[in-house]
């Protein structure tokens, strides 16, 4: 039987929404064209938006751009969303971290594209958070406990991915890891990740056997 | 040559899948079976719940404060822009306004792509030049940053006090004595392409001063005339900013009224007369005191 990891009952995350509002609520503001929508959006999860931006982008400029981009873009797109896919935050800081990865790419490959794009969220980007009888309980510094908790090699992979914005055959590059390994690592880190942020630790073997007997895929 | 795949590669490829960390075949490859296959995949689901909260993960870091500003700026034009691209007569504003398919086009370089609903397999494609957008909100954030710079030593006697009325050709360099309590706003383009830049400043007392650069010169007989909204009701009218030829120009207007937040929009209109704003938005910002 799986058990339930005892989180603390009152952990609030950074830049909750205004008490008594609801996400729906919040959200139908914004697609009715309410800028008081946009407002309570953006004083709730400004902080954490930008930080990711911040983070993927290392430089404030961009991840300004970054940030007004995103809330502009669902301020525009507000119509798409639908609560039964998940959480507001969650479509938010997606759409935050696909622009940032994308603006470092364009950066990075030195060129400027046609002004007419018009730019689309890959699906698995825009996948919701599905948890929301945990996600109350769930701070920041509960999250960086399970990410610490992980392997290093395991942190290592997740981390190019989300916040690098890295391919697993890059990270491979980078890391002079074989891909296969690096696809191992990322499989078994955000299996755990998700396991203990749910609660399910006792479930989840810190290492695997390779082939020849030794415990090290992670 | 497609990649095949089946409900254990599926699987297996999960996590790299829900990062967008798979290389451009196999992200193809997953998105179609999921797209026909009958199996629920619950994997999926369950670690791309992962993500959000390695974004939280991350210490907050609170973005520069003009920032906000500079959204709800932006996004009050839009809302303005839907309702004149619907033929609205006047600017009843900030209002529940239905979006209209379609934008302006000085909005569509701006506009950031839609967002495909889950389940849609999506592509990336071009956008968009952040270099541009940020060099432009640079010229705008450095000569706001200035021409702010110029009102607050002003208000602290830096410059001395005294009142002189500020003609087109005038650079801004004003002597005002701007007392304590006056809100202000940086004016800011729909289209971030655009080099266009403003400041405005109200006074308690109901003078406003409003300050614009590199906004095109008008031909015939069209004006850029500034409006302030309260936030519901028509906007009213304030006066006209005459610009010079390097698109520099300044209005100065005594008894306007104040409120804890006023909506200040920068029209070109067909000419100076109008008294229903009917032009594109080239400037807007908000006044906060």
């Amino acid at each position: 039987m799986r058990k339930r990891f005892d989180v603390s009952s009152d952990s609030i995350v950074p830049d909750g929404l205004p008490e008594g509002e609801s996400e729906a609520e919040l959200m139908r503001q914004v697609a009715a064209g309410e800028i008081g929508g946009l407002e309570a959006l953006y004083d709730s999860y400004h902080s954490v938006a930008y930080a990711l931006a911040l983070r993927i982008t290392t430089e404030t400029g961009l991840a300004e751009d970054v940030v007004q981009d995103s809330f502009m873009g669902v301020w525009r797109n507000a119509g798409r969303y639908a609560e039964a896919k998940g959480s507001v935050r969650g479509w938010l800081l997606a759409i935050v971290r696909h622009r940032a990865i994308d603006a470092m790419r364009r950066r990075r490959a030195g060129y400027i594209l046609g002004e007419d794009g018009d730019e689309a969220l890959p699906t698995a980007l825009t996948l919701p958070d599905i948890w929301p009888e945990v996600a109350g309980r769930l701070d920041a510094e509960h999250v960086r406990r399970a990410m610490a908790a992980l392997p290093p090699a395991q942190r290592e992979v997740i981390e190019l991915a989300y916040f690098d914005g890295l391919t697993q055959r890059e990270i491979s590059d980078r890391t002079h890891a074989p891909l296969g390994t690096v696809k191992s690592r990322m499989r078994l880190g955000m299996v755990a990740l998700r396991d203990r942020l749910v609660g399910d630790v006792e479930d989840v073997p810190a290492m695997v056997p390779s082939a020849n007997g030794k415990k090290g895929l992670a | 040559m497609p990649l095949t795949m089946t409900c254990d590669r599926i699987r297996e490829l999960a996590s790299g899948f829900v990062l967008g960390s798979l290389e451009p075949d196999e992200m193809i490859a997953v998105e179609d079976h999921l797209a026909a296959c009958l199996e629920p995949h619950p994997e999926i689901e369950e670690l791309g719940g992962v993500l959000p909260y390695l974004a939280i993960s991350l210490p907050p870091v609170e973005p520069p404060t003009w920032l906000r500003d500079s959204v709800i700026s932006a996004a009050s034009a839009d809302v303005v822009n839907r309702a004149t691209s619907n033929g609205a007569r006047s600017r009843p504003m900030p209002i529940a306004v239905e979006p209209r398919r379609g934008t302006p086009s000085s909005l569509q370089a701006s506009q950031p792509g839609p967002v495909p609903a889950l389940g849609q397999a999506a592509r990336r494609q071009p956008v968009i030049s952040l270099a541009a957008v940020r060099a432009s909100r640079r010229r705008l954030t450095t000569w706001g940053l200035r021409a702010a710079a110029v009102v607050a030593l002003v208000g602290f006697g830096a410059l001395g006090a005294s009142n002189g009325v500020i003609g087109p050709k005038t650079t801004p360099a004003p002597f005002y004595n701007i007392p304590p309590g006056s809100g202000s706003a940086i004016l800011n383009p729909p289209d971030l392409h655009s080099q266009a830049a403003g400041l405005a400043v109200l006074m308690p007392s109901g003078h406003i001063i409003v300050y614009v650069n590199h906004l095109e010169p008008t031909k015939g007989n069209a004006a850029y005339v500034v409006w302030l909204s309260e936030g519901s009701g028509t906007p009213s009218k304030v006066g006209v900013v005459q610009v010079d030829s390097s698109g520099t120009g300044q209005l100065d207007v005594q008894n306007v009224p104040t409120s804890p937040r006023i909506w200040v929009y920068i029209c070109r209109e067909p000419s100076a007369d109008v008294m229903v704003s009917t032009g594109p938005i080239v400037l807007s910002g908000t006044i906060s005191f």
